[in-house]
């Protein structure tokens, strides 16, 4: 079952001469567990795919389903509780809310789609512990490092058991150690079944995706299922170290 | 219950990582709410003192008085019980127009024969001490306090010392200056005080011939009826005789006096603080729209709805200004009883802002919050949610001219120029700004330099107490411009450096140096400063011209001309703190955060 299906989405920018197509006619279809990678270089439309895909953007045509749910045409309230239930965002730049705490960040989703604070709580303590932050719960974001506050960020992805987390360059601001450890993450998640799509210009982090898709002006130009991927890293980086 | 947690957590945790804007915006807005209350709780002010003193002390609704202490006053006094409309009347009191001598010296009293055990009508209020008895006098309240007059004390009435027993308000006169009311001649007189003597310690001075009047208490069966009583009283009343008459109107009027020239201070300096305060609020909001928009993004992108953004943003800035509303209404409750009570002979427990003030002060506090609230609310809802996570602030405005003339000049001015001339629109309200507080100044100097109109009374001078009245009100009001003019200029300095923040880093990397960056932006504050400060001398001597005193100097001080210098040497000073701090703030480090 597809929990992402895209037909002829497109977003376009300025008009005649000045006339930017960042996403031009893409189909895509991301089964549900798959983990998938979209690729290429800066400029190509890659991000603005994720954002159309994750309702932070409106296309200027095409379809796009979620569950097998239309969302092109869903209001602000509706996109809002989509984001709120069905997807989870790790950003390149984080993009935690600085004032509050750690755990109260994890908390937020929880807290925003009606969860008592009881079991925000407890979620953002199991999340935490799962990516090793528990002992950081009360420090606010700035206080932490690159990769702490990625993982912060991919804990508060997961507050609400979403479909699939899309991730915008999330290992674009990290240096290789703070790479490898969201990389760990990531394939934790793979292995729980998780959805994932991640959008990278970086070769060695989409090569542990189960499925690669290269972009270029817009289009896909190449969509490569990686087969024999082990999700294992460890190996991996020693080849790219 | 969640959301309202949530609310809460993302309240306190934007006040508590930026406190600074938030206690700016507290004290504009406080500063705005307490002029306002305080501008709305003046009219009708003193009257309500009188009104709560009169029902404290059962004042009189009429005071009759005659002048001499003869048998044909009396009988023409005692006569008025049968005018039509009158309930009752008190016997028949002595008033001695003579001096009382302190250690000070000298000065005017009106001297009354009181009872040991006052009547229904006029029962003074004791407020510290307690009422006359043979050989000891009790002072009016306000009269006592000019002449720091205290319980213990002595003064000398017709060459005999009494010590003071107790200190003590009435309704049934004016305050002091004008307790004498008729006069030992039966005029009207003033720049005297009340003091109560044990009858029989005044039969001294009857013997000794000191001026005097006799006076009865009315009440009147309707208490409202006292243009009917007058009316009726000057055809009846025998014309040989002559008696003048006080209505308790007349009497609430008499003490309002106080106010008249402080009026026009309170509510011009209200206008011209209300200006400065929304000045300071307007340059805030703008200065936070770009930091809550990012804010606004980062909540809809975990999926906050836009109304619970707008709940969030609005709780915010609504907690702060019904906190402001509330301090504003605390001052104008603690300032209001010592600028509406004329010598302070009057109760001053109603004395704060009433209800109707105070719901209308809350009213504007909340519509400054929404107001507030609602830009940053808007544009992040029309915004793609992606859009809203630049940190990007406003785009600039950009006055070609002004940037190519700062092309020609040296760093820092061509830093500042540019400032300028990307936020021309705050340029211009900084200016306007620093006008007010230089047109406050102008008049403050220029009463200054006014001669102190001082009351002689017979060796000791007793300051005028309107004219000091009106001194402390402005003097009050030009404190509280200067107040609000020091935190504009650090809001104005601070949101300039906030949004600069980048391009003063691209300088940096182009070689400026952090010394003209600062340099730079707090040009930005005083060029427009000066045609401020030029400006507001003008219309300061224009306002005293408008509303000062007659006797007010014609031609300006010399003190005037240290008026720009001096607010550009603060604004210089006040500008650098900020600007310092921003300037020291690493390149690298902000532009990794503006392109994040």
């Amino acid at each position: 079952m597809n929990v992402l299906q895209v037909r002829d989405l497109a977003k376009r920018h300025g008009q005649k001469h000045s006339l930017v197509r960042a996403v031009d006619g893409v189909d895509l279809d991301v089964p549900a567990g798959q983990m998938l990678a979209v690729m290429g270089p800066s400029g190509c439309g890659k991000s603005t795919l994720l954002h159309l895909m994750g309702g932070l953007e409106r296309p200027t045509g095409g379809r796009i389903w979620l569950a097998g749910e239309r969302i092109d045409t869903a209001g602000e309230r509706a996109l809002a509780r989509l984001r709120r239930r069905s997807v989870g965002f790790v950003f390149q730049s984080f993009h935690l809310v600085e004032e509050l705490t750690v755990a109260e960040n994890v908390e937020l989703p929880v807290l925003l789609a009606g969860g008592s604070p009881r079991a925000a709580k407890r979620r953002a303590r199991h999340l935490l512990d799962q990516v090793g932050l528990a002992d950081r719960a009360r420090r606010l974001p700035w206080k932490l490092s690159g990769g702490e506050r990625q993982r912060v960020a991919v804990a508060r992805a997961l507050a609400n058991e979403p479909l699939v987390v899309l991730a915008d360059e999330p290992t674009g601001n990290l240096d290789t150690a703070a790479t490898d450890e969201v990389l760990r993450l990531f394939a934790d998640l793979r292995a729980m079944g998780q959805t994932l799509v991640m959008v990278t210009h970086d070769a060695r982090v989409a090569a542990t995706a189960d499925r690669l898709v290269s972009m270029r002006d817009g289009v896909f130009v190449e969509d490569t299922w990686l087969a024999g991927h082990t999700g294992q890293f460890d190996g991996l980086f020693a080849m790219g170290d | 219950m969640g959301r309202v947690l949530l609310v809460f957590r993302l309240v306190l945790g934007d006040l508590r990582r930026h406190p600074g804007p938030a206690v700016l915006l507290v004290l504009s807005t406080l500063v705005a709410t307490a002029v306002l209350s305080l501008g709305m709780s003046l009219p009708g002010a003193t009257e309500r003192l009188y009104l709560q003193t009169r029902a404290a002390t059962a004042g009189p609704d009429v005071v009759a008085i005659a002048p001499g202490l003869s048998r044909a006053a009396d009988t023409a006094l005692t006569s008025l019980e049968n005018v039509p409309g009158v309930a009752a009347r008190s016997r028949t009191y002595r008033t001695f127009f003579t001096t009382i001598t302190t250690d000070r010296g000298a000065v005017r009293a009106a001297v009354f024969g009181a009872d040991a055990k006052p009547g229904p009508i006029d029962r003074p209020l004791v407020t510290s001490g307690v009422w006359v008895r043979p050989g000891g006098a009790v002072v009016e309240r306000g009269f006592a306090d000019a002449l720091r007059l205290r319980v213990g004390d002595h003064v000398t009435i017709g060459g005999r010392s009494f010590p003071i027993v107790g200190v003590a308000v009435t309704a049934a006169r004016p305050v002091y200056p004008w307790a004498t009311m008729g006069g030992p001649d039966g005029g009207p007189s003033d720049r005297s005080g009340l003091v109560w003597l044990h009858e029989r310690d005044t039969r001294a001075l009857a013997e000794a011939d000191v001026p005097a009047a006799s006076l009865v208490y009315l009440r009147l069966r309707d208490p409202a009826a006292t243009a009917a009583f007058r009316a009726v009283y000057h055809e009846a009343h025998d014309p040989a005789i002559r008696v003048n008459s006080f209505t308790w109107p007349v009497i609430a009027f008499q003490d309002s006096v106080y106010l008249r020239d402080g009026q026009p201070i309170l509510i011009v300096g209200g206008w011209l603080l209300s200006f400065l305060a929304v000045a300071g609020l307007s340059t805030l909001a703008a200065g936070r729209v770009a930091g809550q928009t990012h804010r606004a993004g980062l909540l809809r992108v975990v999926g906050a709805t836009p109304g619970l953004i707008a709940v969030v943003l609005l709780t915010e800035y609504l907690a702060l200004a019904l906190l402001a509303d509330a301090a504003g209404l605390a001052v104008t409750r603690l300032v209001a009883p010592l600028v509406v009570n004329p010598s302070g002979s009057l109760l001053t427990t109603d004395a704060g802002p009433s209800g109707p003030v105070a719901a209308m002060t809350t009213v504007a506090a909340v519509g400054v919050a929404i107001l507030t609230a609602v830009a940053p609310a808007v544009r992040a809802l029309r915004t793609d949610a992606v859009a809203t996570l630049s940190p990007a602030a406003r785009r600039p405005d950009h006055l070609v001219l002004l940037s190519r003339l700062a092309g020609l000049l040296p760093v820092p001015l061509l830093l500042g120029l540019r400032l300028v001339a990307r936020r021309p629109g705050r340029a211009l309200l900084h200016a306007a700004g620093t006008a007010t507080t230089a047109l406050g100044l102008t008049v403050l100097l220029m009463v200054e330099a006014q001669p102190d109109q001082g009351w002689d009374f017979g060796g000791v001078t007793v300051a005028d107490l309107m004219d000091d009245r009106s001194r402390l009100l402005l003097l009050g009001v030009i404190a509280a411009m200067v107040a609000l003019a020091v935190v504009n200029t650090l809001t104005m300095t601070w949101t300039t450096a906030k949004e600069s923040r980048a391009t003063m880093a691209v300088a940096r990397t182009l070689g400026a140096t952090p010394g003209q960056v600062a340099a730079g932006l707090a040009t930005a504050q005083l060029l427009p400063a000066l045609p401020g400060a030029l400006a507001g001398i003008p219309l300061g001597l224009f306002a005293q011209w408008l509303f000062g005193h007659q006797n007010a100097p014609q031609s300006a001080t010399p003190s005037l001309w240290l008026v720009p210098p001096a607010l550009l040497l603060v604004t210089a000073v006040l500008a650098a703190v900020p600007a310092r701090v921003s300037a020291r703030r690493s390149v690298a480090e902000t532009l990794r955060a503006e392109t994040a």
